[in-house]
């Protein structure tokens, strides 16, 4: 896509609905978001993803708890909190209304042509 | 026969041995990050997070235990963990702000830019400061040139005017 670059902040401030999302299903690692995003243009690496989660934590969004793991050290299981689900069914709602919205603009700008 | 060093990784038990270049190059990662991370209130926790990924990563591509891990396991490792993204990149709001403040500013400097950061922070024209400087330290017989350079040594930096006054109007608006 040519206008990629101009994208590029509006994927950066979704991120953290997509993580919403995504931590939303089941109980994940970091790993597992990584992976999950790999494969879209929303593929992100743990140094941008750490700073992130710690943030959404302070913010009361996610919580995480200790699991055991066969491969080393024990890793961070993170959830939603009330107050992230709260946040998602919130986001997703806005979401409807900007792409309602957006459609309507440009259905309008055509029918007055 | 080649330098080993050793590093620990948070969560880990095992002990990392690196080849020197490979060490050298995952310190100064941990070190930018934590740099990059300052203004984190959780940035202890978030450098183990790092920390301990490396380390999963960096034993994944051990063979063996005794493996000295090289410079292109390292490159490749911190390749994937990608650069720390902390709060702000921008070294501008580093500068504390709220008032007023003196800086040296590097645009059009003869010396160190202390004459030009006082000249934009009196709005006196900086030829005036300049002499008013040099007779200072002539009348007191090289002595103020002491003020000067310790005015080199203690002021911050900005490196134009343009900046100068993106700071000061910051500060404006801030008081």
């Amino acid at each position: 896509m040519e206008n990629t670059d101009k994208f590029t902040p509006l994927r950066k401030g979704l991120l953290e609905f997509l993580i919403l999302n995504i931590v939303s299903s089941r109980k994940v690692y970091a790993a597992d978001i990584l992976k999950r995003l790999s494969k879209t243009d929303f593929a992100t690496q743990e140094g941008t993803l750490y700073p992130l989660l710690s943030k959404m934590r302070r913010e009361g969004l996610l919580d995480y708890e200790w699991q055991e793991s066969d491969l080393g050290p024990p890793r961070k299981y993170y959830k939603l909190t009330d107050t992230g689900h709260q946040q998602l069914v919130e986001f997703r709602q806005y979401w409807q209304f900007l792409t309602n919205f957006i459609q309507e603009l440009g259905e309008n700008d055509n029918a007055n042509r | 026969m080649q330098t080993v060093k050793q590093i620990n990784l948070s969560g880990h038990h095992t002990i990392f041995r690196l080849s020197e270049d490979a060490y050298d190059a995952l310190r100064q990662y941990l070190e930018q990050a934590r740099l990059s991370l300052r203004d984190d209130p959780d940035h202890e926790d978030v450098l183990r997070d790092l920390e301990q990924s490396i380390g999963e990563k960096l034993t994944a591509r051990m063979r063996s235990g005794e493996q000295v891990i090289n410079i292109t396991d390292v490159s490749t490792v911190l390749e994937q963990v990608g650069p720390v993204e902390g709060g702000n990149s921008n070294n501008l709001k580093d500068i504390p702000q709220g008032k007023r403040r003196l800086y040296r500013i590097k645009e059009g400097q003869n010396i160190f830019g202390v004459c030009q950061g006082l000249a934009a922070y009196s709005g006196i024209r900086v030829d005036w400061v300049r002499t008013i400087f040099i007779a200072l330290t002539g009348v007191t017989g090289g002595l103020f040139l002491l003020v000067y350079l310790a005015l080199g040594f203690l002021l911050p930096v900005v490196p134009t005017h343009a900046e100068y006054d993106a700071v000061h109007k910051a500060s404006l608006n801030l008081s």
